[in-house]
């Protein structure tokens, strides 16, 4: 006779559980090592010595491509920034030829609209709660 | 069955066999893995029905017969990828309710350009989703909109809301939408005043690059990462598991710039100050109080949202002055609340139930 109230030891199983454990434990440990001043100070200073490096970087990067008559960031930015504009007005104008044109169509009697689905759908009796 | 006997071998020997067929697929999949692309997603066929700096107002094609009369605008966090709403087919929110019946309209911010850095909430709030709002009305010919918030989306549609008291917003639902920044323990202590420069981040850098964002949300699971891989190389056998697993981590990785100004005043004015919370916060010289919210409103939370945690968003559902108001947990994280296939049993059917009532 067989006994079914012992498992079988099952090493992947157990691997898995230790995989789902070691997570749990070490998410917690860390996140109240996170929540301490002493972290949050650390945060604080890597965040100043990022911008630090991040701005003299961009300095740096900003006179080696001026110096190589190369566009820099700020120049690439400026070139970005009237394209925006450009598109702006494009979509602007895309938006009135649309409507003269909707509107030409209607006097003229042109071919009807896309066909959209009629906005008729009631919710089926047996679904759905009551407001 | 008793370790030792006939049988309890004939399974041990069943067990070892699987596991070594497994570990063959591992490696066959496992090279898959590697040389194969992410899996395409956002593919939900859908028309621009506007188009505004990085803004992109989505039409999505309806999939039944007939839809329901009001349509519904779904508004996207600043922080994450618009198609978490929309994976793969039978995995996309946004092709659930077009298959039940909605007329499907998205707000998609896109990656903001370093030019948006001077956006504010004010922006959000007061200009691009009324604009928004009035496109949808034109194009559908209605004068309602029902309107669904993820997460900091959730939080711009409820300032929305309580804005524009008039209307012509029909239903409101949030998922997982923060109102009390305290409640968001890590982030709050992170954001210490006495030590985090938000006026330095914003003036150095313009927008917040992605990667800071990133190592913001990786920081609250620390241990995360490296046990998702242990998963996955378990799994790898699982075609299922494995194009789920790269779906949700191609975007969660995939993150954008948070435009400067306008996370500068979500620090200090909602992180610090926490103003959404107090009552206090005043957007175009008008107070944001979310008592005068009167449509129907449904919000809904996850068990285990480690991003927005329950104490950070629990209070909303109160706070709102609406009488046809709806609070739900689900078990579930932040992103599996909304997308996977635990949404699409957990999630999706509740908000039908509740929305489908109110739409015509």
């Amino acid at each position: 006779m067989t006994d079914p109230r012992i498992p079988i030891a099952d090493p992947f199983a157990m691997w898995r559980e230790w995989v789902a454990q070691s997570e749990r434990q070490w998410n917690a440990l860390l996140n109240e090592a996170m929540t301490t001043d002493q972290y949050g100070q650390s945060l604080g200073r890597f965040m100043e010595l990022y911008l630090v490096m991040q701005k003299s970087l961009g300095e740096a990067m900003g006179r080696y491509f001026t110096a190589l008559n190369i566009p820099t960031r700020g120049d690439v930015l400026a070139l970005g920034q009237r394209l925006s504009a450009i598109e702006e007005r494009l979509t602007r104008l895309e938006a009135s030829l649309e409507r003269l044109g909707t509107a030409r169509a209607d006097g003229e009697g042109a071919a009807a609209p896309v066909r959209r689905p009629p906005r008729t759908k009631t919710p089926a009796p047996a679904g759905g709660e009551t407001p | 069955m008793t370790a030792g006997t006939p049988a309890s071998e004939a399974a041990v020997e069943a067990r070892v066999r699987a596991e070594i067929e497994r570990a063959i697929q591992r490696n066959i999949k496992g090279l898959e893995y590697l040389t194969t692309a992410d899996p395409a997603m956002g593919l939900t066929p859908k028309d621009i029905a506007y188009a505004r700096g990085t803004l992109r107002l989505y039409h999505y094609r309806p999939l039944a017969e007939e839809v329901y009369r009001v349509p519904v605008l779904l508004v996207m966090s600043l922080v994450s990828r618009a198609y978490i709403l929309d994976l793969a087919p039978g995995q996309s929110f946004i092709e659930f309710l077009l298959r039940q019946g909605y007329d499907v309209y998205m707000i998609d911010w896109g990656v903001p350009r370093p030019e948006d850095s001077g956006l504010r909430l004010e922006d959000y709030t007061l200009d691009f989703i009324p604009d928004c709002v009035s496109r949808v009305r034109a194009d559908s010919g209605e004068p309602d909109v029902s309107m669904i918030g993820y997460c900091m989306g959730g939080m711009l549609a409820v300032i929305y809301a309580a804005l524009h008291p008039e209307g012509p917003l029909k239903n409101l639902a949030c998922f997982t939408t923060p109102v009390n920044f305290e409640g968001m323990t890590l982030f709050h202590r992170w954001c210490d005043r006495r030590y985090f420069d938000v006026d330095r981040i914003v003036d150095t850098l313009g927008n917040v690059p992605p990667e800071l964002i990133y190592a913001s949300f990786e920081m609250l699971k620390p241990a995360a990462r490296p046990a998702g891989q242990a998963r996955l190389w378990d799994n790898m056998w699982n075609d299922e598991f494995v194009r789920s697993y790269r779906m949700f981590d191609r975007w969660a990785a995939d993150q954008v710039p948070f435009p400067g100004e306008c996370f500068r005043q979500t620090i200090k004015e909602l992180m610090w100050e926490n103003r959404l919370w107090k009552n206090t916060l005043t957007l175009g010289g008008r107070r944001v109080a979310l008592s005068s919210i009167r449509v129907p409103f449904l919000h809904v939370m996850a068990e285990h949202d480690h991003i927005v945690p329950y104490e950070s968003a629990k209070d909303l559902t109160a706070m709102v002055g609406s009488a046809d108001k709806r609070e739900v947990v689900l078990k579930g994280g932040h992103v599996s609340l909304v997308a996977g296939a635990n949404a699409s049993r957990r999630l999706w059917p509740q908000l039908d139930a509740w929305l489908s009532v109110r739409s015509v």
